[in-house]
């Protein structure tokens, strides 16, 4: 069933999709050659996969230039989200964007997994990509928890001080945990540095490591769900 | 018994003592693992944990008596505490609500202490009107210290209505 | 995973991709990249004109009169105005992360089956009974606006189990084919959808309900 794409080895590549299409054989883990016309009508998925990685590239692409200017101070912090907002040449455009974005992020995650339920596309053989959905979707909430913090605002402050607080109503080890979580008794400069590392270094890692492993299963599964067909592997 | 049937059992007898060897090994290596995530986690805990905060002193002074006068319930935003001159006399509450940690606020016209963030209302001893708040405002300790002004330990809890400080 | 042609569990399949059509990866790529293309000039559009709220420097004297948490934990915070923190904050989402994980592993969520279909009576008083307790559990609470798509969801399955066995094509029967996880999940969504409305849009100082107009 392989069908190569790509023009036979030694004859000439005669445009750049043969090209890719050779490339395509470093990336077969990933794609397959052929996919069904009816795995990739709008109605079945909406895209909303593909979009939540597009604004997952978005909160990369966009963070990665905000860090230049962000330090994780106080009240460094708040002076520099004015310098972005008056200071910096397109910075607040920046930032309007990974704020916005991680709105849709979160409403595209969510979107996704009700789509994938509704269509029963969590049946076997695809159960650990749900539940690594389901881990990807607590990792976008606390990605924007903890970059909810960072600005350092009224809002941000009492946000994470309400939210750090459900933390320590858990019995016996709720106030150790909030302790630990924060660096300190209140939102301070600990919290701060620690929200930060969390916002920018473990969380995005975690979820770059997911997403992988998210693509890889959907192809090993036999790329996106179609309803009442068994699930061939087809290449 | 037979010379081969003795010969089996000692055969036998050599797998069984092999694998105990093998499960010996595994249990120890299982061992020394649980014994190591342990260590580390412990390790870990107390590295997140600072040993010194550099964190506002718990005891306050605010201010002198004269200044409360009866009858009122004061705010001290700064040390986050109300101060209430009640007809017993002197007392203080922490003004963080005990539901989810924001601050209070003292409402004069309606009388009553309110959170700003779920809706819980208190009187001014600190029980609980309405709202999710669920235990009433923390009394904390109070003192006229040396030099006339009143003191409070934000860090000492005390029992609702268990103490009041006279002139 | 490789395309061997003799693997077992490919011979014995009928014909499943011959007669549809079929496009190449590529395409996928191309369509997917519009896809993420379009809405990414959607945001940039959206971030071109409205700004990201930025508040006062935060203040740890002073809680603003309305401190509310972004759209997507709004549904939480009205979740603690009702109950303790420890059952809004930790309790219950975890008891729905622990109900989303193991959808795929119970067997009633594979096999797809019509929740009315057997033992109609038995289901409808065990409907009855949860019905009662949230009820009383919501009321006892005051959490109204939580119990909203409970009813709803109520009524909706009362529908589904009276049209049982219908075999005309509407909406009546496409409700009686569904099954268990359908409801609970669908029960979820309302209530995530209404409590989140009701944070953003029916909240004002100190929690207190307000008119959004």
């Amino acid at each position: 069933m392989q069908k190569s794409l790509a023009a036979p080895t030694g004859t000439a590549i005669r445009n750049p999709i043969q090209a890719l299409a050779r490339w395509r054989d470093e990336f077969k883990e990933i794609f397959s050659a052929r996919v069904r016309e009816r795995q990739l009508g709008f109605r079945y998925t909406w895209y909303l996969g593909a979009l939540t990685l597009g604004t997952f590239s978005i909160q990369l692409i966009t963070g990665l230039l905000l860090m230049l200017y962000y330090h994780p101070s106080i009240p460094q912090g708040y002076a520099d989200m004015k310098d972005l907002h008056f200071v910096v040449s397109s910075g607040v455009f920046l930032r309007n964007l990974h704020r916005w974005s991680a709105h849709a992020m979160v409403f595209l995650v969510f979107a996704h997994m009700a789509k994938v339920f509704y269509r029963g596309a969590y049946r076997p053989p695809r159960e650990l990509n749900w539940v690594v959905g389901v881990c990807l979707l607590l990792l976008t909430l606390l990605a924007s928890y903890t970059g909810y913090l960072l600005p350092w605002d009224q809002l941000s402050y009492w946000g994470t001080t309400v939210g750090s607080s459900i933390i320590s109503s858990t019995p016996f080890i709720g106030e150790k945990l909030r302790f630990i979580l924060l660096g300190g008794h209140t939102v301070n400069a600990n919290a701060l540095l620690r929200f930060y590392v969390l916002h920018v270094v473990i969380l995005p890692l975690a979820v770059i490591l997911l997403v992988a492993i998210h693509l890889w299963r959907l192809h090993k599964d036999g790329g996106m769900y179609v309803e009442h067909e068994k699930n061939v592997e087809k290449r | 018994m037979s010379e081969p049937e003795k010969k089996n059992l000692a055969a036998s007898n050599d797998e069984a003592s092999f694998l105990s060897r093998r499960q010996f090994f595994v249990k120890l290596g299982a061992g020394s693992l649980a014994i190591t995530g342990a260590g580390a986690t412990v390790f870990a805990v107390q590295y997140l944990s600072p040993n010194v905060l550099y964190e506002p002193s718990p005891i306050v002074g605010v201010g002198r008596p004269e200044h409360f006068p009866i009858d009122s319930v004061t705010l001290d935003p700064r040390a986050a505490i109300f101060v209430v001159h009640a007809q017993k006399g002197f007392y203080a509450m922490s003004s963080v609500c005990t539901h989810l940690g924001c601050l209070t606020v003292w409402r004069q016209d309606e009388g009553i202490i309110a959170c700003p963030c779920h809706g819980s209302t208190f009187r001014p001893d600190g029980k609980v009107i309405g709202g999710p708040a669920p235990r009433p405002l923390q009394w904390l300790k109070m003192w006229i210290g040396n030099d006339g002004n009143l003191m409070v330990d934000r860090s000492a809890n005390i029992a609702s209505e268990s103490e009041y400080v006279q002139l | 995973m490789t395309s061997d042609p003799k693997a077992p569990h490919e011979i014995a399949l009928p014909q499943p991709i011959e007669e549809e059509k079929s496009i190449p990866y590529w395409e996928m790529l191309f369509r997917e990249t519009i896809a993420i293309e379009l809405l990414a000039s959607v945001l940039v559009w959206i971030a071109l004109w409205w700004n990201a709220p930025l508040e006062l420097l935060a203040d740890p004297q002073q809680t603003p009169k309305l401190a509310k948490a972004p759209w997507y934990f709004t549904g939480l915070q009205e979740l603690l105005h009702y109950f303790p923190p420890f059952v809004a904050g930790i309790i219950l989402p975890t008891l729905i992360v622990v109900a989303l994980v193991v959808v795929p592993f119970f067997n009633v969520n594979i096999k797809d089956e019509n929740l009315w279909v057997h033992h109609k009576s038995q289901r409808l008083a065990i409907l009855g009974i949860v019905l009662a307790a949230l009820t009383v559990l919501l009321i006892r609470f005051d959490a109204w606006d939580a119990l909203l798509p409970v009813w709803l969801i109520a009524i909706f399955m009362g529908i589904a189990a009276a049209n049982e066995g219908r075999r005309d094509r509407g909406f009546r029967r496409w409700l009686s084919s569904k099954p268990l996880s359908f409801w609970i999940m669908t029960w979820f969504l309302m209530e995530a959808v209404v409590l989140t409305s009701v944070g953003t849009f029916f909240r004002g100082p100190g929690w207190s309900w307000i008119w959004p107009w």
